[in-house]
């Protein structure tokens, strides 16, 4: 018996329509801090984030190709600055996630009342 | 979740937890086993939907999915609360406010035209018009640039464009308002220059430029999310509207002046000073107390 077989979840459940490449604890963060800053630098995403360098490219890499985030690289005198802009396909994702989230927690809410009583 | 992976070696993760499982677990396994999380029950309920059985085999999934609606907004909500006070430079916008309130002092009493008669006196405040319109923009062009520059400096973009903005479109409220009134009231004077209604006070005051400094700090709050200048700002409002007579004058009781200043022209010129003086303090104690706030955050 697999996981997949166990888990038919309701056609209709918040949880089906999460987006995998939002859906994850970092990239999440990359989009809030985006969406709050307008821009951000990368070097405040690796601080804030708590992610090496190496690590963060990653996540911003997922984010770019589909389309969430826009990069631009760039010199401040002989400093190399990397900024990130959140697109409005990145600014829409990113409220369908939090409403994703907080149709998932108020679900979540109805099911423990629900086994309590 | 992610259905259609039966026979597939795939990797989940429990809960928020740090442990890793490769070998093939069902939920009823998993919701069966001991919950070392503070929210157990809540992880329950999750297990229930299915949503703590994620396949984390994502491209550059090194941290982990932790998939507890509840901790990801709560981090959400932390990461941009952070963000917000971090773009803040909420002391420098009060105390340029402060310094450009000090400065209109000396061009009010120089440019102000007094004219009296044996019926009282009639002056007219000509410096309010020669000075704050320019002092004004150059102000909010001043926290506008202070804003940009601060915050990209420490990596981010700005979120004060509309104040500025706010700030250039009341100087434009106040200059028409002001040369309107320049122009129409010596001849038709309102309420057929009877007492004027309270109400009638507060516009006024409203549209001087004290009022006009405190509504572009509400937008500064509101853009800012920041309750405690939206405080300050009520409380700035409430002083310059309800309390202050910021555009009649105050006469202080047993306030004697110099001989020297004992004229009637000089008395109405002094008379403006005190609510300038007092808005001015007021700015600049709450922009030291912001800064002071902000420094022992940091």
């Amino acid at each position: 018996m697999t996981a997949d077989t166990d888990t038919p979840g309701p056609p209709d459940h918040p949880a089906t329509d999460l987006d995998e490449v939002v859906h994850q604890r970092v990239r999440l963060g990359i989009l809030a801090i985006a969406h709050e800053a307008r821009r951000v630098e990368f070097g405040y995403l690796r601080i804030h984030l708590d992610l090496t360098a190496g690590n963060l490219s990653k996540h911003l890499t997922v984010l770019e190709t589909a389309g969430l985030v826009d990069i631009e690289k760039g010199y401040e005198g002989k400093r190399a600055r990397t900024w990130v802009t959140l697109t409005t396909a990145g600014n829409t994702a990113l409220a369908e996630e939090i409403g994703r989230l907080k149709a998932l927690i108020a679900r979540v809410e109805i099911t423990t009342e629900d086994q309590r009583s | 979740m992610d259905a259609g992976r039966a026979g597939a070696d795939l990797r989940y993760q429990a809960g928020a937890g740090p442990k890793t499982i490769t070998e093939r677990f069902t939920p009823a396994d998993l919701a069966g086993r001991r919950c070392r999380s503070n929210h157990a029950s809540h992880e329950l309920g999750l297990s229930q939907i299915g949503l703590l059985w994620k396949p984390i085999a994502m491209t550059a999934d090194s941290v982990s999915a932790g998939d507890d609606p509840r901790l990801l907004l709560s981090e959400v909500r932390t990461l941009a609360g952070r963000v917000r006070r971090d773009q803040r430079l909420t002391w420098v916008a009060l105390l340029v406010l402060a310094a450009v309130t000090f400065v209109a002092i000396p061009f009010d009493w120089l440019f102000m035209k007094v004219h009296c008669d044996g019926s009282g006196c009639m002056f007219a405040r000509r410096g309010m018009l020669y000075y704050w319109p320019p002092a004004l923009l150059l102000a909010y062009a001043a926290i506008a640039l202070s804003y940009v520059r601060a915050a990209r400096a420490r990596g981010l973009g700005a979120r004060v464009l509309p104040y500025a903005i706010t700030g250039a479109a009341t100087v434009v409220v106040f200059t028409a308002a002001y040369t309107a009134a320049a122009a129409y009231f010596p001849t038709h004077p309102p309420f057929g220059g009877g007492p004027l209604p309270f109400w009638w006070i507060v516009l006024d005051r409203l549209i001087a430029p004290w009022g006009l400094i405190g509504l572009a700090l509400l937008v500064l709050a509101r853009l800012e999310r920041n309750v405690a200048l939206l405080l300050f700002t009520l409380g700035y409002l409430a002083l310059v509207l309800l309390v202050l007579p910021t555009t009649d004058g105050m006469d202080l009781p047993g306030w004697a002046s110099p001989s020297f200043m004992s004229g009637t022209n000089i008395q109405l010129r002094l008379s403006m000073t005190p609510s300038q003086l007092i808005t001015g303090a007021v700015l600049l104690a709450a922009g030291i107390a912001f800064a002071t706030a902000r420094r022992s955050r940091r």
